[in-house]
């Protein structure tokens, strides 16, 4: 291996060592705060070090891993996302009384497996991604061990995911059997004459599409995402709702970058797969009364719409996806942010009751879950809002008027659903038992707002971020 | 010889299907190790003895009898001694016993066929596989190893007995 695809590596390298140098650590003394600290430095280092992964230029590493713009473009979002997700577990697994050290090293794992997905542009690196993503969320989500409903989502994310993940394994089998290889860009020779792709190879495409829709909880595989969110703690529920799915668009992105314009049965099936996302996702969100399940149902509309960007492929496509997800990671970690900060020592408050009066008693807590939920539903102004807009662009520029047209549709429907909670926070009083709420910490809050203010300048002036996102992803 | 390739997939799908169905764990184990003999034969006939020789020592050799044992020690107890005793009789075993029976019936036809020619294609032996794993397929191999530190550790970490650092015990 060669210095230049070393250093290339570095930023993957960096999350690496940070998580062996992290369990040295903990081996030796457990201490809350040099464990937060060791991986606080480690995940910024390695942000840093994408900065030298860029001076290389594109570089292959082996047949596995392509580290390009894109590829450090999600990376970024990923360490960025895993970053916020540390602050705020810190605060909240301290007042569950629970050790933190072990959840750090998983949620490490997992954005290693997710910065390998993001580069990878061979199956078995894809593979191998997910799977290291996907164990270590396993152990995340039933992270609260005395908590019943944590474990049970624990557990049922481990059986659908691994079902899925023999799904796509399958898949990859018979990509295999007709091509005889294992790269992405194998993928890119189907086109026969006639347009079609060959049989075995397209029903594995087809598989390949099962394991992923899988996991970005796109209708009809959503059914493992309402009880996931509720029940894992609400800082891995962020982490789930950003992380991992950033890291499956991110190489679903490449993966159809490869196939280019022949892999038209797949567009037509990831255009029946968005719009059925986005229809399922609203309707099933408009009648839940938890907050988590609500952001669980509306997370599968989102990735519906981001669908409908992956599905117009082509630059315009992929930067619109790109943007829309730079915008929809500080969004909902927003919002699963104040769902953490908040709960108290025995439950996550997530109960749509629980937010009764909290726009008098928190105003600063009530204003950015207001603000993440009406960026959410794509208000002006909020990085909700552009996303959306590039999303409409893209897709019709690729003539996909009826996605255009649901996408509209599932936003009007939307508002209803996200006023509810702004609704209970501003115009019904807080209820006469209800418990106090924990005072707030100063570092997770801080976080809060620094991201409130992301969503707000993705919002007011989003020129910056997308020449950004032109220059790497723009590229693919 | 395609016949011997398609027999040990009938054998491995027939010991899988087996498997799902049996009410008796320890009879569906039986089948599993079956089935997975049956893959071991399927990657002899392809060729690749290196592999189906690591899918033995692996598959049936480590993880079995390791459920093997747990499944026995769970069911532990008082009435444990009259069922193990009925392990032994003949309708646990022959079926198992007849699928393994096909499987090393293949495997003598493989060894005995002279050239090799019971054999699809090139034989891969351990140098071709390690030349693989530490070409280009390296960073595949480092990948694997934290893909089973994590799960080592999430396993630990659930597995562990010291439930809370303070707070509520």
């Amino acid at each position: 291996m060669t210095a230049r695809e070393l250093t290339a590596l570095l930023p993957l390298i960096g999350i690496a060592a940070t998580s062996i140098v992290l369990m040295a650590a903990v081996a030796v003394r457990r201490n809350r705060t040099w464990s937060l600290t060791i991986t606080l430095a480690g995940l910024a280092a390695s942000f840093g070090l994408l900065f030298a992964a860029r001076t290389v230029g594109p570089v292959q590493v082996t047949p596995l891993l392509l580290i390009d713009g894109p590829a450090l473009f999600f990376i970024a979002l990923l360490i960025a996302a895993a970053v916020v997700v540390v602050v705020l577990a810190a605060d909240y697994l301290a007042r569950r009384g629970t050790q933190i050290e072990e959840l750090l090293l998983l949620l490490l794992f997992a954005t290693l497996g997710g910065g390998v997905l993001a580069a990878s542009t061979h199956l078995a690196s894809l593979f191998l991604g997910l799977e290291v993503l996907s164990v270590s969320l396993y152990a995340m989500v039933g992270y609260l061990r005395n908590d019943g409903l944590s474990l049970e989502a624990g557990v049922k994310y481990l059986v659908l995911a691994a079902v899925s993940s023999a799904f796509l394994l399958f898949g990859m089998a018979l990509i295999f059997a007709e091509t005889g290889r294992l790269e992405l860009a194998a993928l890119a020779g189907l086109a026969v004459p006639a347009g079609g792709l060959h049989g075995l190879t397209l029903a594995g495409v087809a598989l390949l599409m099962v394991g992923v829709g899988f996991k970005l909880a796109l209708a009809p595989f959503h059914m493992w995402t309402a009880d996931v969110y509720q029940g894992a703690p609400a800082p891995v529920t962020a982490f789930v709702a950003t992380v991992s799915k950033a890291a499956v668009v991110a190489v679903l992105l490449r993966m159809l970058a490869v196939t280019g314009e022949p892999g038209r049965q797949l567009v037509l099936l990831l255009a029946l797969l968005a719009g059925a996302s986005i229809l399922v996702g609203n309707l099933l969100a408009l009648r839940q009364d938890n907050l988590k399940r609500l952001l669980a149902y509306s997370s599968v509309a989102h990735l519906g719409y981001l669908m409908i960007a992956v599905v117009a492929g082509g630059p315009l496509g992929a930067e619109a996806a790109a943007f829309y997800l730079a915008g929809y990671l500080p969004t909902t970690l927003i919002a699963f942010g104040v769902i953490a900060v908040l709960s108290p020592a025995d439950r996550d408050l997530d109960r749509l009751s629980d937010l009764r009066g909290l726009g008098r008693e928190r105003p600063l807590l009530a204003g950015l879950l207001t603000v993440a939920l009406v960026s959410l539903a794509g208000i002006p102004l909020t990085a909700g809002f552009v996303g959306k807009l590039l999303v409409v662009r893209a897709g019709l520029g690729a003539g996909q008027w009826a996605l255009a047209l649901i996408l509209v549709l599932g936003s009007v429907l939307s508002i209803f659903y996200y006023l509810r909670p702004i609704v209970a926070m501003y115009m019904q009083p807080a209820e006469d038992g209800a418990a106090a709420l924990p005072p707030a910490p100063m570092a997770a809050g801080a976080v809060l707002v620094a991201l409130l203010a992301v969503v707000l300048w993705l919002g007011v002036w989003p020129q910056p971020v997308l020449e950004i996102v032109r220059e790497t992803v723009g590229r693919l | 010889m395609t016949v011997l390739f398609y027999l040990a997939g009938a054998v491995a799908l027939l010991a899988a299907g087996l498997a799902v169905s049996r009410r008796n764990a320890f009879h569906a184990l039986l089948y599993v190790v079956v089935s997975l003999l049956a893959a071991a034969v399927v990657f002899l006939t392809l060729g690749a003895p290196f592999a189906a020789v690591l899918e033995i020592i692996v598959y049936a050799g480590a993880i079995i009898v390791l459920f093997v044992f747990v499944v026995m020690m769970l069911n532990l107890g008082p009435e444990a001694a009259p069922r193990q005793h009925g392990l032994l009789s003949p309708a646990t075993w022959i079926g198992p016993g007849v699928l393994a029976a096909v499987l090393l019936a293949e495997l003598v036809v493989v060894i005995t066929t002279a050239g090799g020619d019971a054999v699809a294609g090139d034989a891969v032996g351990p140098r071709e596989v390690s030349h693989a794993l530490f070409g280009p397929y390296v960073l595949a191999v480092e990948l694997a190893s934290f893909l089973l530190l994590a799960g080592l550790v999430g396993a630990a970490y659930l597995g562990s007995g010291s439930r809370t650092t303070g707070g509520e015990g």
